[in-house]
């Protein structure tokens, strides 16, 4: 699966002909950091906001009411509608450096659980049960594992998208 | 030449370290900055305090995990002035996360419009140093003239 075929297969000549693909190709060398700074700049209000809440929680900051912290997490959705945006761009940049490149599949599989995390976490009532909680007051079990599945998954989201540039196939072959 | 050694599992792991520890940093001090700016009014600012520990450990990591990269590419950060534009604006970052505590977290007045006003002039201000530290940091990878002694890099 991880391997480059040497003639570029279906799906990479659809991507490399859509206008993602040409809007990257035709800027200049600029456009990737600007890219990439606006994708660190997502993770950190995704991380520092929903971690926040993850954390409390788990237990710190007892006295704030979950309730009120949840208010930050519209922020942390934004950040990742930010990477998500700069992250399609950057796979139709470059789709071949994404798919061949097993950093991609472990970095998709943590985005997929995180995402399950968030379903089970909203439509179970977990979250209503968290939403009531007083200040001072402890989390049930469960909706401590699954703060705990959150923060770890996304933590594993950051560094197997860091990994990326280690495992991907060579350049231009 | 550890830090760049068996380059497939030491330098990959400082570097999502350093990269982990920015999104804990940037990110916890800007979800404070966002409650001081009005998002989230009803969280106690003074308990936010308790969030702290959280950004003393990122900064700790990031600067263990800095001074590697740093020791692996001396040439790479000294020669690059927008590594120092980086550094500026972490210390001014930093520097702001202790004077929010002090001024704002722990500030019995906040009714008073003028230090509310100011309150939010340094949130805004925190919100800009980290910006700015990020994009500078990313522009690390893409601005150096030398990698090392000898060994033109950039574009």
């Amino acid at each position: 699966m991880f391997e480059e075929p040497d003639l570029p297969a279906a799906w990479e000549l659809f991507v490399r002909s859509t206008f993602l693909h040409q809007f990257v190709a035709d800027q200049g060398q600029w456009l990737w950091p600007v890219l990439e700074t606006l994708h660190y700049l997502g993770l950190s209000l995704l991380l520092g906001t929903i971690g926040m809440f993850d954390l409390r929680v788990l237990g710190m900051g007892k006295a704030i009411p979950p309730g009120t912290l949840h208010k930050l997490i519209p922020i942390g959705i934004a950040g990742f509608a930010v990477n998500a945006l700069t992250g399609v761009t950057f796979f139709s940049g470059f789709p071949e450096q994404y798919f061949y490149n097993p950093s991609f599949w472990w970095k998709g599989t943590f985005m997929a659980i995180a995402g399950m995390n968030v379903a089970v976490f909203y439509l179970s009532s977990a979250f209503r049960e968290v939403q009531a909680m007083p200040a001072g007051s402890d989390a049930p079990f469960r909706a401590k594992v699954i703060a705990a599945t959150s923060l770890g998954a996304w933590i594993a989201v950051l560094i197997c998208g860091r990994l990326l540039t280690f495992y991907r196939p060579p350049f231009f072959h | 030449m550890w830090v760049r050694g068996p380059s497939l599992l030491v330098f990959p792991l400082i570097v999502s370290a350093h990269t982990l520890g920015m999104g804990f940093l940037a990110g916890t001090s800007a979800g404070i900055d966002f409650r001081i700016l009005g998002v989230a009014k009803r969280v106690p600012l003074t308990a936010l305090e308790k969030f702290y520990p959280i950004m003393w450990a990122a900064l700790v990591v990031n600067f263990i995990s800095g001074t590697l990269l740093l020791i692996g590419y001396p040439w790479k950060a000294v020669t690059n002035p927008v590594f120092y534009v980086k550094l500026s604006c972490i210390a001014l970052g930093v520097f702001l996360v202790v004077k929010i505590r002090r001024q704002v977290l722990n500030q019995p007045n906040l009714d008073d419009d003028k230090i509310r006003h100011r309150a939010k002039l340094l949130a805004w201000a925190s919100l800009g140093c980290w910006a700015g530290a990020i994009l500078a940091g990313r522009l690390l990878a893409y601005t150096y003239t030398w990698l090392e002694v000898g060994v033109r890099g950039g574009f």
